[in-house]
């Protein structure tokens, strides 16, 4: 019988198992050719990162309203995982880009604006780290958490805002979709793949926090022995004093 | 007398801790004897690293300048917190000042510093680059809206960094790239006067992203008390 805890990562695996095999399948692009595979990789990937700023966010709002440890952790570990994918989403958009428009990297609007959400997200993690105290880096983090935001709608919204290269949306458009339906089904399989690899992840890293939380408040509540406890005193019996 | 009685509103509130932070840099002179050399400092130093290519530099002017005032701002308006201990803080909470109204003083002293040193380099920039000068004018309300913003920016990343260990190294990671649109918006406006189109969508670029650190700031600075 399988442990409860472990179903999840089971079922995420099976799926981006399923999920990859469907982007094998799928048709290659009339224009770009087998190279139009990474897009069931970037699109989920930048999917996450969307989704894991929108939980810190949310998760930021929660702690400052009700100042529960639990939502700074998720706050925390869903930036992380956010991070790790906004890296892999600029690297395999510029992968793609090399031999699609001749540069690992061009000055367009949306590598630019994620480009900066990266870093945004970056400094978000590198004040966590700052802060020891863990009321004020949850109070700290969870401000700049909220303010940071501001950062996602500029990325998803900067195609239509300013000409770019990058693709225009293709799903989340009014209409159907402009994507051919044996494409749009491998990457939407894709997407939930990918969706419920971040359930995992922010499980098990919101756990980890939890731990760690646990083994600093033991450190302080001075539970230990005091040092010097080990050292017996001299025994003066053979003496006779 | 009714003043006395219920002391003075927000805004003087605002003014008169601006006011205290500008005294403190006039005694300290950091900010325009220190800091902004340094920023004259690069525009020197970048000809040396592109070469002495003078039609180059006449494009690239304006653009350095701004970089430099962005990258010397943050470092003028985050030395602000340095000087705050917990006991001055604890003070001016008891004399009743809101967290919002101590950040908008902060960012007031920022902006006025700000302008300050933009008018230290802009004549060093100037002197070195040779920039095309046409639609100066609209530079006025683009070192306005730079300062500003850069100044409430920098107030709230002080705030968010106040007494860490890597305060210094961190209040730009966290400043730098929110602070993006004021960037575009400073070097297109003079961009878009030279070929006589309108400046304006960049200038309302930058009232937006200034009303946006503005409005962020007033809203989360309670939170940023310390119990």
């Amino acid at each position: 019988m399988m442990p409860r805890s472990a179903r999840l990562p089971v079922v995420a695996g099976v799926a981006v198992a399923a999920g990859l095999a469907g982007a094998m399948l799928a048709p290659p692009d009339r224009l770009q050719g087998e190279l139009v595979r990474l897009m069931y990789v970037h699109v989920p990937a930048a999917w996450l990162a969307f989704l894991s700023f929108g939980v810190t966010f949310v998760a930021s709002v929660a702690w400052l309203w009700r100042r529960r440890p639990g939502a700074d952790r998720i706050a925390a570990a869903s930036a992380e995982i956010g991070v790790f994918f906004t890296g892999l989403a600029i690297a395999l958009g510029s992968i793609w880009g090399k031999p699609t428009w001749g540069v690992w990297w061009t000055w367009d609007p949306r590598l630019v604006t994620t480009a900066l959400m990266f870093f945004v997200y970056l400094g978000y993690l590198a004040l966590r780290r700052a802060t020891v105290d863990p009321l004020s880096r949850a109070r700290r983090s969870a401000v700049f958490g909220v303010v940071a935001f501001v950062q996602v709608p500029i990325v998803h919204l900067s195609v239509l805002w300013w000409r770019t290269l990058h693709q225009p949306p293709t799903v989340l458009q009014p209409g159907d979709p402009t994507i051919d339906h044996s494409m749009l089904a491998a990457l939407l399989g894709n997407l939930a793949a990918f969706t419920l690899v971040f359930a995992v992840l922010l499980r098990e890293r919101i756990r980890l926090a939890a731990d760690e939380d646990a083994a600093d408040a033991a450190q302080h509540t001075g539970d230990r022995g005091l040092a010097g406890d080990a050292v017996a005193a001299p025994r003066m019996e053979d003496s006779g004093v | 007398m009714t003043e006395l009685a219920s002391g003075p509103g927000p805004l003087r509130q605002c003014v008169e801790l601006a006011r205290k932070d500008l005294r403190a840099e006039t005694r300290a002179g950091e900010a325009l004897l220190v800091i902004a050399p340094f920023g004259a400092v690069a525009l020197l130093l970048v000809p040396l690293a592109v070469g002495a290519d003078t039609p180059l530099l006449r494009e690239l002017g304006p653009g350095l300048y701004w970089v430099v005032v962005l990258l010397v701002g943050m470092l003028v308006t985050l030395r602000a917190s340095t000087v705050d201990g917990p006991a001055q803080l604890e003070l001016l909470r008891l004399c009743g000042i809101t967290p919002a109204t101590r950040l908008a003083g902060r960012a007031l002293a920022n902006a006025v510093l700000l302008l300050g040193v933009q008018a230290v380099l802009a004549p060093v920039a100037v002197m070195l680059y040779d920039p095309d000068l046409s639609g100066w004018a609209w530079l006025l309300p683009v070192a306005l809206l730079v300062a500003g913003g850069l100044g409430v920016l920098g107030a709230l990343a002080d705030a968010l960094a106040q007494g860490l260990a890597g305060r210094t190294t961190l209040g730009p990671l966290l400043v730098a790239p929110l602070a993006v649109p004021l960037l575009l918006g400073a070097t297109q406006v003079l961009t878009a006067a030279r070929y006589d189109r309108g400046p304006w969508p960049w200038l309302v670029l930058m009232l937006t992203a200034d009303l946006v650190a503005a409005l962020a700031t007033v809203l989360v600075a309670a939170h940023l008390e310390e119990a």
